[in-house]
């Protein structure tokens, strides 16, 4: 096209619960610019061509993590990732291993429960007092969390874990992360608790490190390495219990 | 791939406020997720090679003459084949794991601190040769 | 329709509806709270802050020294007293948060390291590398989740303020997943919803910066106040919009212009030795006078200037401005370890807001409002950069717990009469619902809008084309009806959403205009071509607008001066 536009064509998901017994597909024709992204092709769609299209977005600068969806299969953030990556056919789905709402929505409440479950805050035996300042922290000390502290919660890491494809209840890389994130804050005495919680059924040790999780991870946080790191900690832990004279925890 | 996850994959607590479709599953076919899969398969591999050694303990139970038979049997093409993918399998095996290894390193073990993380790639390696070679050293003969 | 009921309802869950919510759950354990977000509330746009929050940190710094900073900032707009309150609160709210786990950057011995910022007499910026916002906004997040009496609604959109009785006693919203209208009952509402920069084509603002809560109080008659300043970030990236953060000129980054000449050093722009680190308004005006002047660059999506980061090293740009690097890479193929980044000035912040006393109450009792939402005067006619955030501590804290108070002495809430208010209400909302008989789409109309709103409101203005754009307002504003809208289906209908939200800019839109056409001064954002100075005489004062179905009603409310008098702004 004389604009350096070129066309290509996007075969993207639509489900209704109203409408559909299960989800199809519907397919878009898009004069796609140079320097767009995948979330711009949808915009497109939603503003030019279709406006029934359901899509979550926000921030279009990779940071708020809603615009998380499989394109050729693999999990992306939309807003992050260039057209020029595909030939002439992108497909865009849902993010994988969710429950569709509609059209590109997935149901995120299961994953904020998990989110929840790993008691994603400071714990303290007794609470600091305002007047008491600012803990002292380290840049190294702050260097041993902060890597786990960059998730975004865009849900790409569940969507690509072969582990959460077969075992629903598998708390996964990006609530694990996080409980990780907080065991590792020099500042957190609440270990103990969120380890009793990496022992139980569904955690930690359901993960078989395939890893995925670290390779579509648009933030770099490496879940894979967290997780691995908590194992690694709950081994110690429990090789430490028969050495030390301390009481066992249950 | 048409194949869904876990009908639960991911599913809220509560029952939905409405209907959802089933979750998709993730597609195995990727290169790095059929990576993956040939990695959990090489598990087949090494039963094999199990009952390989239970087979060899056998013939060492049942004398010089079924212990014969058995190393004769080794020079079968299908054996030779079948010693050669559990090779390039503990090969993968082993490099895929050193290469994920030294990240599960917990940055801190009390005062102890990892070494830098190639150093510990570097070691497994290191680590991996000696054994190798002293076993290879023990087979031929110059380790008695 | 189902009717939740609570004692607090904040509607909103970015940076000051967390804070206000926890402040409020502290308070009282036993105190329901509805925290109600169109979003799930880690998405919310305090996430894309990047520089950092103010507050006092050195031995060398003070609160009189910050007090100052930000009035003179505000080009003399800012109340006093909520300044002086605000800086004496600063501190504590940020190691609040250091104390529920914020990753704030440290210096060597272990404390929390502080960077320069525009318009700041000293370090006094706290800071996570480059992401603080999304930091905070994480931080507050995961801290709330431990109060049993914050009750979460995730994507829910509020739709109108429910008035009996002369006070505010709920919210009907839309449940966006099932589609179903619902009501949140309690006797007081906080309103934190953000800015409205999605009036503007071009801004660092997400998509669901739509001013919602500005105009629900508007049209609940409430007046909007100060709206007229608009604040131009000297630093996005043409095309997108996307923010390069002030923190890039903190760390030492300098503005070039086509010739490679650092020209808030080499011309009087009024900046003086401060240079990049003069206050946003000026730097923007700079801008555009180079690039009017033809030394800027010419680039597929207008001129440009340069922002030069080369000389500050690898290293320096990895650690402390990472997000930067990412950002450029990905959005403009540019890496400021080798070249400048493409940037021009960019609409990213609401001065104004709902007006609001120092207890981020309105005059319609049971209504509150904090964060960008309001306008409690902090920033006045300019804002100075990083201290947002901590206004969104330090105010979200305040409103959160004196809106709880208020719903303590106000007593119970109608229920059958705020059911049947909702009902009249449901008819309007559902019949948008696959309206497709309309002449005009959401997406062109909303061109249209944003489109005058750049040519009226941008950073120079002057009389012949805010009249121009406060007549198009007034002009599209019936297409409103017109709407056509394809997607009838009930559950996520975001085009419905949409529509709703388009409404809101309209509303928004409307105040700045007419309140920018009466400033006939120059003052902080506002600049006029045609008046171009200050006038204490004349316009030393907020100004208000008030929703009016035929045309807004404008009128002004005396500023809170104290300790700082009026005097020319120069750096």
């Amino acid at each position: 096209m004389a604009d350096g536009s070129k066309t290509k064509t996007f075969i993207v998901t639509r489900f209704d619960p109203d409408r559909h017994e299960a989800p199809t597909t519907e397919t878009y024709e898009v004069p796609v610019r140079e320097r767009w992204k995948v979330l711009d092709a949808l915009n497109y769609i939603k503003d030019e061509l279709d406006p029934t299209l359901s899509h979550r977005w926000s921030c279009r600068m990779a940071v708020c993590g809603s615009c998380g969806m499989n394109v050729n299969g693999e999990p992306k953030l939309t807003c992050k990732t260039s057209l020029a990556e595909y030939g002439d056919t992108v497909r865009v789905e849902p993010l994988a291993n969710f429950p569709v709402v509609r059209d590109l929505v997935v149901e995120l409440d299961g994953f904020m429960d998990k989110f929840r479950a790993v008691k994603p805050w400071i714990i303290k035996a007794k609470e600091r007092a305002v007047e008491e300042g600012p803990h002292r922290q380290s840049p190294e000390e702050l260097e041993v969390f902060r890597q786990f502290s960059m998730c975004i919660n865009c849900m790409l890491c569940y969507a690509a874990c072969p582990v959460v494809a077969n075992e629903p209840e598998f708390l996964g890389p990006a609530a694990i992360a996080l409980g990780h994130r907080y065991n590792e804050d020099s500042r957190d005495e609440g270990a103990r608790e969120r380890n009793r919680i990496f022992r139980g059924e569904g955690t930690i040790f359901s993960c078989s490190y395939a890893n995925e999780c670290s390779e579509v991870c648009p933030k770099h946080v490496d879940p894979a390495a967290a997780i691995n790191q908590a194992k690694f900690r709950a081994v110690l832990d429990w090789a430490a219990s028969f050495v030390t004279s301390g009481p066992r925890e249950e | 791939m048409a194949r869904m996850a876990h009908p639960q994959a991911m599913q809220p607590a509560r029952p939905p406020r409405t209907r959802t479709a089933r979750p998709k599953a993730p597609d195995y076919l990727r290169p790095r997720m059929l990576s993956y899969l040939l990695f959990d398969a090489t598990g087949i591999v090494y039963l094999l090679a199990g009952l390989v050694v239970l087979r060899a303990v056998f013939a060492l139970a049942s004398g010089p003459a079924a212990w014969q038979a058995f190393v004769a049997d080794l020079h079968h093409p299908g054996y030779v084949a079948f010693h050669l993918l559990t090779f390039v399998s503990a090969v993968f095996v082993g490099v895929r794991f050193f290469r994920l290894f030294p990240k599960a390193q917990p940055a801190r073990i009390g005062p102890l601190r990892p070494p830098p993380r190639p150093l510990i790639h570097a070691m497994l390696y290191a680590v991996w040769i000696a054994v190798t070679a002293f076993v290879v050293a023990a087979m031929v003969g110059v380790i008695p | 329709m189902e009717i939740f009921r609570h004692d607090l309802v904040v509607v909103g869950g970015g940076g000051a509806g967390l804070r206000a919510a926890i402040a409020a759950a502290e308070s009282d354990p036993a105190a329901r709270i509805a925290l109600v977000s169109k979003v799930y509330p880690m998405r919310s746009h305090t996430v894309s802050a990047e520089g950092g929050a103010a507050a006092v940190a050195r031995p060398d710094d003070s609160f009189e020294q910050h007090a100052y900073d930000t009035v003179k900032g505000s080009d003399f707009l800012a109340d006093q007293d909520v300044v002086e309150y605000f800086v004496h609160e600063a501190p504590g709210e940020l190691t609040r948060l250091e104390h529920w786990g914020c990753p704030w950057s440290r210096n060597e011995d272990g404390t929390v390291a502080t960077r320069a910022f525009g318009g700041m007499a000293t370090k006094r910026t706290w800071f996570a590398a480059d992401k603080v916002g999304f930091h905070m906004l994480h931080t507050l997040f995961q801290h709330s989740l431990r109060f049993e009496g914050i009750v979460r609604y995730d994507e829910y959109f509020a739709v109108k303020l429910l008035v009996e009785e002369g006070r505010v006693q709920g919210v009907l919203a839309l449940d966006v997943r099932t589609g179903e209208l619902v009501v949140f009952a309690a006797p007081s509402t906080l309103l934190c919803t953000g800015g409205a920069g999605k009036a503007f084509p071009f801004t660092t603002n997400g998509n669901i910066k739509t001013g919602d809560g500005m105009a629900l109080a508007y049209r609940a008659g409430v007046p909007l106040k100060d709206m007229e300043f608009v604040q131009y970030h000297p630093t996005g990236l043409p095309g997108t919009g996307i923010l390069i953060t002030e923190a890039a000129r903190g760390e030492g980054g300098y503005l070039r212009n086509a010739d490679g000449e650092r020209f808030l050093v080499t011309r009087d722009y009024g900046v003086g030795t401060k240079a990049e680190l003069g206050p946003r308004d000026m730097i923007s005006r700079a801008i555009i006078l180079e690039i009017e002047a033809g030394r800027g660059v010419q680039g597929e999506d207008g001129e440009y200037v340069l922002l030069d980061l080369t000389h500050l090293g690898e290293e320096k740009i990895n650690t402390r401005l990472p997000f930067v690097r990412e950002l450029a890479l990905t959005y403009a193929g540019v890496d400021p370890v080798r070249e400048p980044i493409p940037i021009r000035p960019v609409v990213h912040y609401m001065m104004g807001g709902i007006d609001v006393n120092i207890d981020g109450a309105t005059d319609l009792p049971g209504l509150y409002a904090a964060g960008e939402a309001a306008c409690v005067s902090l920033n006045g006619a300019n804002r100075l950069g990083s201290n947002s955030l901590t206004e969104c501590m330090v105010f979200g804290a305040r409103s959160g717990l004196a809106a709880l108070r208020f719903a303590r002495e106000a007593g119970g809430v109608d229920e059958a009469r705020l059911r049947a208010r909702a009902e009249e209400s449901r008819e309007g909302v559902e019949s948008r619902r696959g309206r497709k008989a309309g002449t005009v789409r959401i997406s062109e109309l909303r061109r249209r809008l944003n489109a005058t709103m750049e040519k009226g409101c941008g950073v120079y203005r002057d009389e012949e084309r805010m009249q121009e754009t406060v007549a198009t307002i007034a002009e599209l504003r019936p297409l409103l009806s017109e709407i056509a809208l394809e997607d009838d289906s009930r559950v996520f209908n975001t085009e419905v959403v949409a529509a709703l939200e388009l409404e809101n800019l309209f509303d928004v839109a409307e105040a700045v205009a007419g309140a920018a056409l009466a400033r006939k001064e120059s003052r902080g954002a506002h600049a006029r071509r045609d008046y171009p100075n200050r006038d204490d005489q004349n316009y030393l004062h907020h100004s208000l607008v008030y929703h009016d179905p035929s045309r807004p009603r404008l009128a002004t409310k005396p500023v809170a001066l104290g300790r700082f008098q009026p005097e020319e702004r120069k750096y």
